[in-house]
């Protein structure tokens, strides 16, 4: 079994709590919180927070998909009229081999673009001791989280 | 039914992704089911309020299903859709015009099956003080550990959520931490 550090422990105590952590190291956490006050304590806050969290309303599910269905009847999106009218081509014989289902729109990939104004209402610069990490470089981050871990870190025994 | 489901196997998001782009209704219908959840609790968290949150998801949902065609699978279905979740609510927190309000009534905490009724009160009483302290964090912290601790996910995948790098995810996850253990002592 691996002899974890704090460091290591506490980047893993959201997946132990969550149940997603492999044997390995499932055991290897378990066996340093029992000798490791602090780990412990961050542990057991990040079960107290698991357990708080909020009920999902019944019927939003029901209602996302009366939404949806709505909206698929309202709209004629590109790719299903790509898709019908491929549908007709074929039942006419004739080829639209140069179209494809899936072809490209200007709908972004990953990087969902916010409406203008859909900014951060961040209330971070307004709270006391609570910094604004994005426009620090990587050094500058992993000497900040070294900072918090020893502020914090008991250490295990 | 396809053959992979008769066979118990459930489809990988991806699947449905790509089975929803063609208007399969129900590869749609379970993406919702699969994570209309976490969505919900990201919204809550940054609105504060279950039925502008309610709004929120369902807004999400819309425009992820619309804008399907143009996912591209070079990050997971789930931080996608919770990224475009996060963005409408910081939309409807500015429609609104206003900022977050705190609902703690909507902070139900979710009770483990304790047999013993005084323990589980106790259990229910640290919960809620914890989604109470949670609650008072700055917006970044507050979603980093929400993302992380809840919806399992990786930094990086917090990062692209909120907007920042990874290891300002990381940053914003154990300043909250740490500030979060402070509230609760």
């Amino acid at each position: 079994m691996n002899d974890f550090e704090c460091g290591q422990v506490r980047e893993l105590i959201p997946d132990f709590v969550g149940s997603r952590l492999a044997a390995e190291d499932l055991e290897a956490v378990e066996a340093h919180v029992t000798r490791c006050g602090e780990c412990r304590a961050e542990l057991e806050l990040a079960q107290t927070i698991l357990a708080s969290r909020p009920r999902i309303p019944d019927g939003l599910l029901a209602r996302i998909a009366a939404a949806v269905a709505a909206d698929r009847r309202s709209h004629t999106r590109p790719w299903w009229g790509i898709s019908a009218a491929a549908v007709a081509a074929l039942a006419l014989g004739i080829g639209l081999s140069s179209q494809r289902a899936e072809a490209p729109v200007d709908v972004p990939g990953f990087a969902y673009e916010a409406e203008e104004g859909d900014v951060w209402l961040s209330d971070d610069g307004l709270v006391a001791g609570a910094p604004l990490f994005d426009g620090l470089s990587d050094d500058a981050l992993m000497t900040l989280l070294d900072e918090i871990s020893l502020d914090g870190a008991g250490g295990a025994a | 039914m396809r053959d992979d489901e008769l066979r118990g196997i459930e489809p990988s998001d991806l699947e449905l992704v790509r089975r929803g782009r063609t208007g399969d209704d129900s590869a749609l219908g379970m993406l919702a089911k699969r994570h209309h959840a976490a969505a919900y609790r990201v919204a809550l968290s940054l609105v504060g309020r279950d039925d502008l949150a309610q709004d929120v998801v369902q807004d999400a949902f819309l425009k992820a299903f619309r804008a399907l065609v143009g996912f591209r699978a070079d990050a997971s279905f789930r931080t996608w859709l919770l990224t475009i979740t996060a963005n409408e609510a910081k939309g409807a927190l500015r429609r609104a015009g206003r900022r977050r309000e705190t609902a703690l009534d909507d902070a139900v905490p979710v009770t483990s099956d304790e047999p013993d009724p005084a323990e589980a009160a106790v259990v229910a009483d640290e919960a809620s003080r914890a989604r109470s302290m949670l609650e008072r964090l700055p917006e970044k912290q507050r979603l980093s550990v929400t993302l992380r601790i809840e919806e399992g996910l990786s930094f990086r995948e917090i990062g692209e959520v909120i907007g920042s790098s990874e290891g300002a995810a990381r940053v914003n996850y154990f300043h909250g931490i740490r500030r979060l253990r402070e509230l609760m002592e």
